[in-house]
C-alpha cells in the first residue's frame, strides 16, 4: 500500500475488478529512484506487468487512467489481454 | 608484391611491409573503439612475422618452384619469435590472437613440437584477387550517420562548470513527460530543459541560444532570425522521427497497443538513440537520405524475424534504448554497413572484371571495342568507371591497367632506354 502522498503524486492508476467481486484500485510508481524524473510509461509498463503476472488469472477487467479528476483513460485489459 | 622471374618467385621486402602497413592501418580505421584498435606492439609483431616469413618465402623459392597460387604457411615457434621481439610466449600468442581478429592472419596450425605453422592474409603478399580497398565506409553512405557513430563520448568536460542546485523556483520543467508529444527537450529547443548543455567532445556550449544571449544587443534581429530557422529545421526533423516510428510500429510490432505516454517515451528514445538528438548539422537532403537507411535496417530486421521463429527483439523501450548495447536497434548499423559494403565490394569486382574482359578481348582484336584504339578504351572505361565516384575503385582499376596491360615490364624497359 503506498502512501497518501505517493498516490497523490502517482501520474497513473489502474483500477481492477477481481472475478471475486472485488474492486482495488493501484497507483503508478514513476521513478526508477527516489530523486529521478517521473516516467509515466514506466508506471504503466510496471501496472501491466502487475496484471499479467502478479494477479494472472485473478481479474476481469482493468483500466489504467491518469491520477487526475477526470483523467483520460490510458489503457484497458478484458480477460487478461490488452484491448 | 610478387616479381616473378623466368623461373623463381621473389618477394620484395619493401613492398610487403608497406602492404602490411596499409593493412594495418585500414584496419585501425574501420575501429571506433580505442581498445580494438592494433598498436604499436602489434604492429611490430606483424611485422617481424612478415620479415621472417618472407626470409622464409625466398629461401624456399631459390631451392623450388613454389606455387604461388598455394603458398606454404610461415613455420616458426613461439618461443623463437618471443626470443626475437624480446618479450614473452604469452605476448606473442596474445598478439597472434589480435591478429588473427583482424584478418591479417588468416589461418594458424599447432604442430606439436613441430611449432606452429601460420597462413598470412593474401592481401599482405599481395597475391589478393584485384579488389577495392576497404575504405570509410561510413561515409560513403552517408554523411549524418557517420557523425553519430564515430563519435567518442563520456570525455570529462577540460573546463568546469558549476552543477546547477535544486531550485524549486526554476522555471524548468522538470517532469520526464510532455503533454505535447514533441520528444522530450525539444518543446524548449533544448535537449535537458536546462541552459547548460554542453557539447562532449569541444566543450562548446549546444545550444546557440543562450550563446546568442551573450551577443551584443543589436545582434538580437540576426540571432532570432537564425532561430527561426533552425526551428523550421527542427519540426522538419521531429516528423522524420514520427515516420520512422510509425514505420517501425507497422512493420515490427504490428499488433502492439500502446498508450500515448509510452508512445512518447519511445520516440524520446528514438530521437536520442537513432537520431543522435538531432545535433548534426546536416542538410535535410543528408537526412532523407540517413532517414531511407533507417527504413532499410527497420526492413532488415524484419527479414531477419520472418527467417525463423526463434529470432525475436525486445520491446520498443528496450529495443530504442540508447544504451541498450546488447539487442538494440544500434546494433543494426553495423550490420547495415556490412551489408553495403559487401554491396559496393561485389559492385567493384563486377566492374573490374568486366574492365579486365574487355582488355582481353580488345588484345585478341575481339569484342565491341576492337575498332577502337588503347587510348579511346581507356578514355570509354575511365568515364564509365568515374560516373560511381568511388576513390578506391580508381585505385583498383589503375592496378588492374597495370595487370592488364604489361605496364610494370615496360617500366624497366623505359629507363633502359633512357639510359
Amino acid at each position: 500500500m503506498l502512501s497518501e502522498q505517493m498516490q497523490r503524486e502517482a501520474l497513473s492508476k489502474c483500477i481492477v475488478w477481481f472475478y471475486d467481486g472485488n474492486v482495488r484500485t493501484f497507483y503508478s510508481l514513476d521513478k526508477t529512484h527516489k530523486r529521478a524524473l517521473p516516467n509515466q510509461g514506466l508506471g504503466i509498463r510496471r501496472l501491466e506487468k502487475m496484471l499479467m503476472e502478479t494477479f494472472k488469472g485473478q481479474w476481469e477487467t482493468s483500466i489504467i487512467y491518469e491520477n487526475k479528476p477526470n483523467g483520460n483513460e490510458l489503457a484497458k485489459f478484458k480477460k487478461g489481454a490488452r484491448v | 608484391m610478387e616479381e616473378q622471374n623466368s623461373q623463381n618467385a621473389h618477394f620484395s621486402f619493401g613492398e610487403v611491409f608497406q602492404n602490411t602497413k596499409s593493412f594495418i592501418d585500414r584496419y585501425n580505421n574501420r575501429q571506433i573503439k580505442l581498445t580494438q584498435k592494433l598498436n604499436a606492439n602489434h604492429r611490430a609483431t606483424a611485422e617481424l612475422i612478415t620479415r621472417l616469413y618472407l626470409k622464409q618465402l625466398n629461401k624456399a623459392a631459390q631451392l623450388d618452384n613454389l606455387d604461388l597460387e598455394n603458398l606454404p604457411g610461415f613455420n616458426t615457434y613461439n618461443e623463437s619469435l618471443a626470443k626475437c621481439k624480446g618479450c614473452t610466449k604469452r605476448t606473442i600468442i596474445n598478439h597472434k590472437e589480435r591478429l588473427k581478429q583482424s584478418g591479417f592472419i588468416t589461418q594458424e596450425e599447432h604442430r606439436g613440437k613441430g611449432g606452429v605453422e601460420i597462413w598470412l592474409n593474401p592481401e599482405v603478399l599481395g597475391m589478393a584477387k584485384l579488389s577495392t580497398p576497404l575504405g570509410d565506409n561510413v561515409l560513403k553512405i552517408g554523411d549524418v550517420t557517420s557523425i553519430f557513430y564515430e563519435k567518442a563520448k563520456n570525455f570529462h568536460p577540460l573546463v568546469h562548470e558549476h552543477q546547477e542546485r535544486l531550485n524549486n523556483n526554476s522555471k524548468v520543467d522538470k517532469s520526464g513527460t510532455q503533454k505535447s508529444g514533441v520528444p522530450y527537450g525539444h518543446e524548449s529547443g533544448k535537449a535537458t530543459g536546462t541552459g547548460h548543455e554542453q557539447d562532449k567532445n569541444t566543450e562548446e556550449n549546444a545550444n546557440p541560444s543562450s550563446k546568442q544571449q551573450l551577443k551584443a544587443p543589436e545582434r538580437y534581429y540576426k540571432a532570432e532570425k537564425q532561430e527561426r530557422v533552425a526551428g523550421a529545421g527542427r519540426i522538419f526533423l521531429l516528423s522524420l522521427i514520427r515516420q520512422f516510428w510509425d514505420y517501425a510500429r507497422k512493420v515490427l510490432y504490428p499488433d502492439l497497443i500502446l498508450s500515448e505516454p509510452e508512445v512518447r517515451e519511445i520516440l524520446n528514445l528514438i530521437w536520442e538513440s537513432v537520431y543522435g538528438k538531432l545535433q548534426s548539422n546536416a542538410t535535410e537532403k543528408d537526412w532523407l537520405k540517413y532517414q531511407d537507411t533507417a527504413f532499410n535496417r527497420v526492413n532488415m530486421v524484419a527479414r531477419w524475424l520472418t527467417r525463423s521463429p526463434g529470432h525475436w527483439i525486445p520491446k520498443p523501450h528496450i529495443y530504442f534504448h540508447p544504451n541498450n548495447e546488447r539487442n538494440g536497434f544500434k546494433k543494426t548499423w553495423q550490420w547495415y554497413v556490412k551489408q553495403e559494403t559487401l554491396k559496393i565490394e561485389i559492385r567493384n569486382q563486377l566492374l573490374l572484371q568486366q574492365v579486365k574482359s574487355e582488355w582481353q578481348q580488345h588484345e585478341q582484336n575481339k569484342g565491341r571495342f576492337r575498332e577502337k584504339t588503347r587510348l579511346q578504351l581507356f578514355r570509354i572505361q575511365q568515364k564509365r568507371l568515374a560516373g560511381y565516384r568511388d576513390e578506391s575503385l580508381n585505385q583498383a582499376y589503375q592496378q588492374c591497367l597495370q595487370r592488364c596491360l604489361h605496364l610494370q615490364s615496360l617500366k624497366p624497359k623505359q629507363e633502359a632506354y633512357a639510359q
